[in-house]
């Protein structure tokens, strides 16, 4: 009788061990006839949004209004980036975030490969040191690499080779809307040459240190400020523009944004005229990239021809 | 030579002569009748064969020589096998120790002699009369406790009960008193005495204990018989 | 029932224990070499299934065995750091998909597996609840870890120190859990992965701290020179990444540099595998590229020969076995000669004694062949996954 009672325990007991399954096969994925790219700043959307056409699905996460390359996403939104089909990155440390994330690498481009080597350094940047890591700095590249258009056509082709490798039979379609992309930018190019050429070697101002790429691409005589468009400028801040108009006496600041109306007059007053050059990093209250850069130009060349 | 043995004895010995092995105990009873339905004690002293007698009139031993009959039956001129056959249902047999198997019940050593022999038969009519003559005997209520936990006298009467469930014509009893004690000997001779009486079956009984004697109506003297030990082999 | 066998049957019945020890020796003399063999199959099978499914390993030069061991099974010592330049190296081929590995650390008795998302589509593995990590310090738990830790998706699992003197080594970092894994019934359902960013910043390699130009770092803040700023040690580094502190995290030095344990390369076919196999034969070659299967092979064959040795172990040994229960049966003959005895006398023929006897002998076996044969059925049916367990554990 007992033998029987532990028998039938032990049996009971192998019983409740779960029986073993199959592994759950991973789901299937299901290709979706549009290519879902994500990617992180306006140029790269209008990139791949223009040369994609209908064949693509672009998303920049980052609100409109906001600049992407301060803006962190949370958990939720890299989920969302890790089920697109294609990540593409600005390079040069844009959207840094990204090393501090997990992303699937396969689907991951960088589309600076082509211009590694022409990456700059940003000036201004505070480097700082603790422990036994020594000196190091946080980032520390100049990131509007398509201010540099010649920079932002081989942007646009790598944008074009990474949506050729995914849909290899777009890949016509691709090619010859990357051409109508170059040759608009090219355009833009010529114009803004030949303004800066006009320009010679007039000293100008930029309110920020982002467009390094602008002044090395066209060889502006430029310093940059640290200036906000709606932020009155402090009396320490006037007081070091005048030290810097002294040595650099500009007749041009260049403004990421419209500056106020108050701050427009008391730069006018002091001979300062203002012109907006919107770096259009984030996505645009109207408008698209290509606007956005043509009316940057069209007023640098209104600046340029005014300087005269 | 007695009445009743002339008119129809269950045991007739002629002639018997018997040892075991070579230049072994030698028995010879020249001639022995026990009739049907009587009561006999055995007597002689320890050693004197008394127990082989029992075996061959049983049929578990066959004589060298002479003849023995048991209830009609010519036992030392069968084989093995008709002489278990005959004994299984002819003979009951009460042992000196009375020869229980320990690890069995007490109605499972009753109902033994079924288990061994395919010519006896188990069904409920068998089973119903082992507990009524264990019920007659006294031991109704120990059927179902095991045989090592009975007193002497209670491992006799089932001893009893196992030689009288088949219904033997011939009771053979070796020393039924032997191990007990005094009370106990005189209830087992009653039971003997009675259980042969009710049923018509003829008893023999072998004893050393010559206080008996007077319980049975006839006592056969063993040294009457030419008994001697043999020479020891060298 | 017959008289022979129900006469066994009351003998055995009664002698209760000698009959179970009996029962038992002769339940594992059948059992043990099917139970032995069973065994050893099944985990040479999972193991061997295991090492299949993975095409190629790098890792610094060593032991074949325990990069094996390390990197598929997360059993073993870690083996020696290799770059993770190598794992570059692996794609810049362009021969395969290279999965970085880092395991050298735990979290309350679980390896800490520092990977990329692309080992959770290579290994078929399933988020049960939650989501993968996502961002730096987040963890996404096996099914057995999640459950011996009682771990889900929002709650948060520490790692532990490598020693216990552990004061200025690694990070202690609390992470956090984002999903939750499916059973896989492999290794990983006892790990605890997170992206190799992650492990990095547990080896010390990436943390994140107060800005050090802002207000609340005054303090930590030993000298400023133009640009250049230098803090003292009271620089508050955070253990743990909180969406509030993600943006100061940050990577010390080329990541290329950085180490890891192994890399998983997967061939995209099997040319692109011989092709890189030939890559790592110069002899000056800092790392080696092995192939599981073939490492496994080598381990499971020394099992095998150690399996026939123990199988002829256990056939001497159930020989001696079976030569004592003879004996024993043997001597409970002599013991029974009285009632033997009696059974003849009452009128058993000796063939009906010996089949009694016999039936005692085939019933002890029959019962214990019984059992043998539901303990192998037991043990066929359930021993994988108990097999897994033990693995796993």
């Amino acid at each position: 009788m007992i033998r029987a009672f532990s028998f039938a325990s032990f049996v009971a007991f192998l019983l409740s061990c779960s029986p073993p399954s199959e592994a759950p096969a991973p789901e299937a994925a299901t290709p979706s006839s549009q290519l879902r790219v994500f990617v992180v700043n306006e140029p790269l959307r209008y990139f791949a949004a223009r040369i994609g056409g209908s064949h693509v699905e672009v998303v920049l996460p980052a609100p409109s209004g906001i600049d992407p390359s301060t803006w962190t996403p949370d958990a939720e939104t890299v989920a969302a980036y890790q089920s697109a089909d294609l990540v593409l990155r600005s390079g040069a440390g844009y959207a840094d975030w990204v090393d501090l994330v997990s992303l699937p690498a396969a689907r991951v481009v960088d589309t600076s490969a082509a211009y590694r080597q022409r990456v700059r350094q940003r000036a201004g940047t505070v480097t700082h040191q603790h422990g036994p890591g020594g000196e190091h700095s946080h980032g520390e590249l100049a990131h509007t690499t398509w201010l540099d258009l010649q920079l932002a056509i081989l942007q646009a082709a790598a944008v074009a080779d990474t949506l050729v490798r995914a849909r290899p039979e777009h890949e016509s379609a691709f090619r010859s809307e990357l051409a109508a992309l170059v040759a608009d930018l090219e355009a833009l190019d010529g114009q803004l040459a030949a303004a800066a050429q006009e320009l010679a070697d007039a000293p100008l101002l930029f309110s920020h240190p982002v467009y390094d790429y602008l002044i090395g691409r066209y060889a502006l005589n430029a310093r940059s400020l640290d200036w906000e468009p709606d932020a009155p400028p402090t009396p320490r801040q006037w007081r070091d523009l005048a030290a810097v108009v002294h040595e650099h006496p500009a007749r041009w600041l260049l403004w990421e944004a419209e500056p106020l109306t108050e701050i427009e007059r008391a730069l006018r007053e002091r001979g300062i005229e203002s012109v907006v050059f919107d770096p259009c990093g984030g996505t645009p209250e109207d408008g698209d990239f290509l606007g956005v850069m043509k009316a940057n130009v069209a007023r640098f060349e209104a600046a340029s021809t005014a300087s005269e | 030579m007695s009445d009743t043995a002339k008119t129809d004895p269950v045991i007739q010995i002629d002639g018997l002569r018997f040892r075991y092995g070579e230049g072994e105990f030698e028995l010879a009873v020249p001639e022995l009748e026990v009739a049907r339905g009587e009561h006999v004690a055995v007597v002689g002293p320890s050693g004197s064969g008394k127990t082989t007698l029992l075996h061959l009139i049983a049929g578990i031993e066959t004589p060298q020589e002479g003849r023995v009959e048991t209830a009609g039956t010519a036992v030392s001129e069968l084989d093995d096998a008709a002489r278990r056959s005959f004994r299984i249902q002819r003979v009951g047999l009460v042992f000196q120790e009375f020869e229980l198997i320990d690890h069995l019940s007490v109605l499972d050593n009753v109902l033994l002699p079924y288990r061994i022999h395919p010519a006896l038969r188990l069904d409920e009519a068998t089973r119903a009369r082992a507990e009524e003559i264990a019920a007659g005997i006294g031991i109704g209520d120990r059927l179902g406790r095991r045989a090592t936990r009975l007193s002497q006298g209670e491992r006799q009467r089932v001893a009893v009960c196992r030689a009288l469930v088949a219904q033997p014509e011939l009771l053979l009893a070796d020393e039924p008193t032997g191990n007990l004690d005094p009370g106990n000997k005189d209830r087992v001779v009653d039971l003997l005495l009675e259980s042969a009486e009710a049923r018509g079956a003829t008893l023999v009984v072998v004893t050393h204990d010559h206080d008996l004697l007077p319980r049975f109506a006839r006592t056969v003297d063993f040294t009457a018989f030419q008994s001697a030990p043999s020479a020891l082999t060298a | 029932m017959s008289g022979p066998l129900y006469l066994a049957w009351r003998y055995l019945a009664h002698h209760r224990a000698k009959t179970a020890i009996l029962v038992t020796a002769i339940t594992l003399i059948a059992f043990l070499p099917i139970g032995l063999n069973q065994l050893v199959s099944e985990s040479g099978r999972q193991l061997a299934a295991r090492a299949q499914s993975t095409p190629l390993l790098v890792g610094e030069r060593g032991s074949r065995l325990d990069l094996v061991l390390a990197s598929l099974y997360f059993a073993s010592d870690p083996p020696a750091a290799m770059r993770y330049a190598e794992a570059e190296r692996v794609d810049a081929s362009e021969l395969a998909t290279a999965i970085p590995l880092h395991v050298r650390f735990r979290a309350r008795g679980h390896s800490v597996v520092g990977t990329t998302l692309e080992y959770l589509e290579f290994r078929g593995l399933r988020v049960a609840a939650g989501r993968p990590m996502a961002v730096l310090g987040e963890c996404l738990v096996g099914a057995a870890a999640a459950r011996d830790l009682e771990l889900s998706p929002g709650d948060t699992v520490t790692t532990s120190p490598e020693t216990v003197f552990d004061l200025a080594g690694t990070y202690r970092l609390r992470m956090r859990v984002a999903g939750v894994l499916a059973p896989s019934h492999t290794p990983d359902d006892e790990a605890i992965f997170v992206d190799v960013k992650t492990a990095w910043v547990i080896e010390g390699l990436g943390h994140g701290h107060q800005d050090v130009a802002s207000p609340g770092a005054s303090s930590a803040v030993l000298k400023r020179e133009d640009d250049r700023v230098t803090a003292n040690a009271s620089l508050v580094e955070y253990n743990e990444i909180t969406p509030e502190n993600l943006a100061s995290f940050h990577f010390h030095g080329d990541l290329a540099e950085h180490p890891v344990s192994a890399v998983l390369a997967v061939p995209r076919d099997e040319k692109s595998r011989v092709l890189l196999l030939g890559r790592y034969t110069a002899p000056d070659e800092a790392v080696q590229i092995v192939e599981p299967a073939a490492v496994m092979d080598d381990l499971l064959a020394t099992v095998f020969t150690v399996r026939r040795y123990v199988l002829a172990a256990i056939a001497l040994v159930s020989a001696a076995t079976l030569v004592v229960a003879g004996l024993v049966f043997l001597l409970s003959v002599r013991l029974r000669r009285r009632e033997i005895e009696t059974l003849h006398k009452l009128g058993a023929a000796r063939s009906h004694v010996a089949l009694m006897l016999a039936a005692e002998v085939v019933a002890v076996i029959a019962v214990a062949g019984a059992l043998a044969g539901v303990l192998t059925w037991l043990s066929g049916s359930f021993g994988g996954a108990a097999i897994r367990a033990f693995l796993l554990s």
